[in-house]
């Protein structure tokens, strides 16, 4: 192994294998072959590592960024998700070479405002020609509707630039984010992530940490709201969005309430949100949502991704919202030949970082030049409106082009040249990467992020970075999803002061606590999580407990409740392949256990249900803890699709033991680790009524009519197998089952968690304490329907229950279960309609049209 | 001419809606000829809240939001203006339309600069292939710009069938020029989108004509209900309007309400509600001349 008498590893051996490639620069060796002074560190604490060490940590971080979900695409096609991988060496950059990044971050994003409150003000720049009108009013990211708005201190809060190193050494501005945050949550996930595995190198580098800044911000916020726990919101395009794990991670690191424009409601001037204890104030919007998206009424008619009203309440609070609505109009890459004018002309100043070489193709005279000197020239749109890191849309390269096509691209541009840009193509600085096979040189662009509340602009010291393709015109633009970490190192021994992430000095969380309050929507989907994961549990057990049964190859004391309880689910869901009326063939029955666990897109299937949990879980994915969350996925695993075909019954019969598992680790973990807050309840409530009517459903389809006595017995052992009370049973009696204990035991005692009774009084419990209870006559209509059904079930007499009538059916016990049937489906209305209704209504356009009397 | 405009939109809903936002240009806005000299809004039931401002495009706009259920809501305006005819002007004697595009793509000057935001692509009206091949036959280089403009004009009259029904409000000009047929809305924007694919300034008009003719004259297609037509920048002429549904230059006959780039822009009255099931709308208008100072 490579190290020195001081357990440190010697720079230079470190990179030994290195093959940094031929032409251009690289960003840990200088042309001579030496290692940068900024590197040294790195190269020797990393490098003091064991290579079997290394991989290790290595296979870690994959690990980690695998269970924490980044990139996580929650509704992408099986199989399209972007991959996201983080490399074990980041970049490093040294103080020096920081400040002047620093430097130049801030006069851009300075630069970057004032040109938006031009353009949203006078437009002196647009009257004077110093940026063409034609290019800002051609931009659909600029807003008409928003000029009327008077500004804030700034316009562009949160600001991005995205950054590669030309083959001469010098750094250069590729694209730029005044939109939203821009993937700030991949950064600090990244971070977090890394610095679990990497902390000793990370200390050893003397790396600067993110903690101060993000304080800083917040603190800001706090100051401008100038109100004692003000409710700040983080507006997300919703769990839809590609983006949607950096919306949550964001929002909850630094303690906003994430919301959706359907959580939302302007009234007047202000926007509340909607909770269950009614409509909340909200004070602040951090907003991640495209400013045309945010508004229907003024802005894009179709997109309803922010509250209708939000561009007048706007009008009236310039300050509401971060960034400003329209801000992302200084992103257009056709900006870039105006800049250093401008920037000498508004700043006095030359500008820091230069642009790549770029060309608007809205101008005459460049589309010629461009068409002239195609083989230098890659063409790309002039704004694309996703901050997505990874996401660029790739250019046309004219040169490789046809004369026919070269032809039509030319027109095209004549006729639409305004929404596109030529840029000159060049290579990008390499940096060390790690693999199992040694260091490989990689080109790489990185992402740096310039915020501002009301004072002054701060670059966060530290980033992400991302490998690019240099050939289609250069971007973020990581096709294999290869992130990394950005640190910047002193070479100097400083003194880092030591400020842990995830935990705000205690002020500033206080004020930003919004945890006690509980959007209706958040609300609705942990009751749904609740009923999924329940109803999943309970086709596993009965899938178990059919296959079992098959499996002991149709011998005497089985009985028929396998087939019975199978027969059931499919009713349900018939499209799930197999038709009702299974009989006792166990081919036939383990046919069907197959369809169930691996037939997509079902509604009583495995991996129907698997997805409608993601579902609900990927929008309360906020509430859950990273444990709830990683063991949802696990069991996301377990419950593969369309794998079931060459799989044995034996196979079938582990996967869902380890499902079952995996599904009480869930719970249990939600038990453990929710507060006892109202959305616990919710979630709760969800399980313990989707338990009653699983276990009414069932017990009515094997004990309503009465059988030979001894498939009575092999249909009481199923129900008590599937209803996982064999045990209790066996505690209490000595002797075979007889129904009537059953029903005891099922239905009518409260003291069985996986009986009828404790799930009702759980029930009643649950809801005598949500916000809109009544506590005395009269009460709420899901209060009373849970009344009435205690009330039965106590009442019951269970041998009156079991007593079949001369027909052989047992009237008494179909009344009950039946009106048990009947009813949970009322109670799960009522609370819906109680507490979730306003999320339930639907925005719809109407509009009367030109030329058209009635 | 004097003119007293009445405009009534109604809306009625299956069920109640709770809550809506409208988003009106129901006044008309002034410009060179035309002076407005009353308004008035009427709106039941009682908006909570009410803002009037002036849009980035010069026309008034109205934001209300009513906040109780409701299910039937009226917009009732009523104005007074006053139109002068254009100055009469020989087509042949406009400015070439190349030096025209050319004097745009340059950007010079103020005058210009108001006109700019008309040649660039919007919501509805965007440059394409078969838009471009449909104008071009009305362009050929040098030809002065107003007698293109006419040109064009009665070759979109001639061409699109006027149909109620065949188009709705969200049809995109590519599919309005595939149909061949459309309303006062749909004509405009094909000419519309034809100037800008020219890189001439072109701009959508609302506004209403006059609904009983003069003695002898016949009735104009579009004079029960708001109408549309649009208007091209010409240099030193300004602004000349053209009304491709009737195939005529609109003379005092034509009472503008606003000006945008295309309909999403100056849509009489649009809103976003909150339930309200299915809904009717049912719209009148009524334009009559009355004597100055009556």
């Amino acid at each position: 192994m490579n190290g020195s008498a001081d357990g440190l590893a010697l720079p230079q051996e470190f990179f030994s294998g290195y093959q940094r490639l031929a032409h251009g620069c690289d960003e840990a060796l200088g042309a001579d072959g030496a290692v940068r002074p900024a590197w040294a560190p790195f190269a020797q604490s990393f490098g003091a590592l064991t290579p079997e060490e290394q991989a290790q940590r290595h296979e870690r971080l994959r690990r980690l960024v695998a269970e924490n979900g980044v990139a996580y695409d929650l509704f992408a096609e099986p199989g399209t998700r972007q991959p996201w991988a983080v490399d074990l060496i980041p970049i490093v950059i040294g103080t020096e070479e920081w400040a002047h990044l620093e430097r130049g971050l801030v006069q851009r994003a300075t630069l970057f405002d004032l040109i938006a409150k031009d353009i949203y003000g006078p437009q002196t720049l647009l009257k004077s020609g110093k940026i063409p009108g034609r290019l800002i009013f051609s931009d659909t990211a600029f807003l008409h509707a928003c000029r009327e708005a008077k500004p804030a201190a700034h316009l562009i809060n949160f600001f991005a630039a995205d950054l590669v190193r030309d083959t001469g050494g010098a750094w250069r501005i590729i694209d730029v984010h005044a939109e939203t945050p821009a993937g700030a949550g991949f950064a600090l996930a990244n971070r977090l992530l890394h610095g679990q595995l990497m902390g000793d190198v990370f200390r050893a580098c003397h790396t600067v940490r993110l903690a101060r800044f993000f304080e800083r911000l917040q603190s800001e916020i706090v100051q401008r709201l100038e109100r004692d726990n003000p409710l700040i919101a983080l507006l997300t395009p919703g769990p839809r969005h590609e983006d949607y794990f950096s919306h949550a991670y964001l929002s909850r690191y630094l303690g906003l309430q994430l919301v959706e424009g359907g959580d939302l409601r302007v009234i007047g001037s202000r926007v509340y949100m909607k909770t269950l204890e009614g409509l909340k104030p909200i004070d602040l919007i951090v907003r991640c949502v495209e400013g045309s998206h945010c508004d229907p009424l003024e802005l894009d008619p179709n997109r309803f991704s922010g509250p209708v009203g939000l561009v007048q309440a706007l009008r009236k609070n310039p300050k509401l919202v971060l960034n400003f609505l329209g801000a992302a109009v200084v992103e257009n890459r056709g900006l870039a030949p105006w800049l250093p004018q401008i920037a000498k002309q508004l700043l006095g100043q030359d500008l820091i970082l230069e642009d790549t070489p770029r060309r608007w193709l809205g101008d005459l005279d460049a589309r010629v030049y461009v068409f002239e000197h195609a083989e230098r020239f890659v063409i790309r749109p002039a704004y694309e409106g996703s901050g997505r890191p990874g996401r660029a849309e790739q250019g046309i390269l004219a040169e490789t082009l046809t004369p026919q096509k070269r032809e039509a691209l030319k027109f095209d541009l004549e006729l639409n040249g305004t929404a596109f840009v030529a840029e000159e193509r060049h290579e990008c600085a390499t940096v060390p990467s790690w693999t199992a096979e040694g260091l490989k040189a990689r080109p790489f662009a990185m992402r740096l992020y310039v915020w501002a509340v009301d004072g002054e602009y701060r670059v966060m010291p530290g980033g992400l970075a991302m490998s690019v393709d240099g050939t289609p015109g250069v971007a973020m633009s990581a096709a294999d999803g290869h992130s990394r970490d950005v640190w910047i190192c002193s070479e100097q021994q400083a003194a880092v002061p030591h400020i842990t992430l995830m935990r705000p000095a205690g002020v500033v969380a206080e004020a930003l606590r919004t945890g006690a309050v509980l959007r209706s929507r958040i609300a609705d989907n942990l009751y749904w999580l609740g009923r999924y994961g329940e109803r999943a549990d309970w086709v596993m057990r009965l899938l178990r407990g059919a296959l079992t049964a098959a499996n002991d190859g149709g011998s005497a004391g089985t009985g028929d409740g396998g087939p019975r309880a199978l027969d059931l689910i499919l009713s349900k869901d018939q499209q799930a392949g197999a038709v009702p009326g299974l009989g006792s063939d166990p081919r036939a029955i383990e046919h069907a256990v197959r369809q169930l666990m691996t037939a997509p897109g079902r509604g009583y299937s495995l991996p129907g249900l698997k997805s409608s949990m993601l579902r609900a879980g990927g929008i309360v994915r906020e509430r859950l803890s990273l444990e709830v969350w990683q063991t949802l996925l696990r069991f996301s695993n377990v419950v593969p699709e369309n794998h079931g075909d060459a799989a044995d019954a034996a196979k079938l019969l582990d996967r869902l033991n380890g499902g079952i598992v995996t599904l009480a680790s869930f719970n249990g973990l939600t038990a453990e680790n929710m507060t006892r807050n109202f959305g616990w309840r919710f979630q709760d409530m969800g399980r313990r009524i989707e338990r009653a009517f699983d276990l009414a459903e069932l017990l009515l389809a094997l004990f309503r009519d009465k059988p030979s006595a001894e498939e009575e017995t092999a249909r009481l052992f199923f129900m008590l197998d599937v209803a996982d009370s064999i045990i209790t049973f066996r505690q209490r009696y000595l002797f075979a089952p007889v129904l009537p204990l059953i029903l005891d035991l099922l239905v009518v005692d409260e003291s069985n968690p996986r009986g009828i009774g404790f799930q009702l009084a759980t029930i009643s419990e649950h809801l005598w304490a949500l916000p809109q209870a009544t506590q005395h006559s009269p009460h709420t209509e899901e209060q009373r329907i849970v009344l009435d059904l205690m009330t039965r079930v106590r009442l019951a007499n269970v041998a009156g229950l079991a007593y079949p009538g001369p027909d052989g059916v047992r009237t008494e016990l179909q009344e009950l279960l039946g009106h048990l049937i009947a009813s949970l489906p009322k109670l799960s209305e009522a609370i819906t309609r109680r507490y979730f209704n306003l999320t339930e209504d639907e925005l719809r356009r109407v509009a009367a049209r030109f030329g058209q009397a009635s | 001419m004097n003119f007293e405009i009445s405009h009534r939109t109604i809306y009625r809903y299956s069920a109640p809606v709770a809550q809506s936002h409208h988003l009106l240009h129901l006044q008309p806005r002034t410009h060179p000829r035309q002076k407005v000299l009353d308004y008035s809004l009427f709106i039941d039931p009682l908006p909570a809240s009410k803002t009037d401002l002036i849009d980035d495009f010069g026309n008034p706009t109205t934001i209300v939001a009513i906040e109780q259920d409701h299910t039937m809501l009226t917009f009732h305006s009523q104005a007074r203006a006053d139109v002068e005819a254009p100055a009469d002007f020989d087509p042949a004697h406009s400015p070439g339309w190349n030096d025209v595009a050319a004097q745009l793509r340059a950007n010079l000057g103020p005058e210009t600069f108001e006109a700019v935001v008309y040649t660039c692509p919007s919501r509805f009206i965007r440059p394409s292939r078969e838009v471009h091949k449909f104008a071009r036959a009305s362009f050929p280089e040098g030809r002065p710009l107003l007698e293109a403009v006419t040109d064009l004009t009665s070759r979109i009259h001639q061409s699109f069938a006027y149909q109620s029904g065949s188009t709705d409000a969200a049809t995109p000009v590519e599919e309005a020029l595939r149909l061949k047929k459309g309303v006062c809305q749909d004509f405009a924007h094909v000419g519309i989108a034809c100037l800008r694919t020219m890189g001439l300034p072109a701009r959508y008009v609302s506004g209403y004509l006059l609904t009983r003719p003069p003695e002898g004259m016949p009735k104009l297609v579009g004079a029960d209900a708001s109408h549309a037509w649009f208007s091209v920048w010409a240099a030193e002429l300004g602004w000349v309007d053209f009304d491709p549904t009737n195939n005529l230059r609109p003379k005092e006959e034509h009472v503008a309400l606003a000006f945008g780039r295309d309909y999403h822009d100056v849509s009489p009255v649009s809103g976003v509600l909150l339930g309200g099931g299915e809904h009717e709308v049912e719209v009148s208008v009524d334009v009559n001349p009355v004597e100055p100072g009556q």
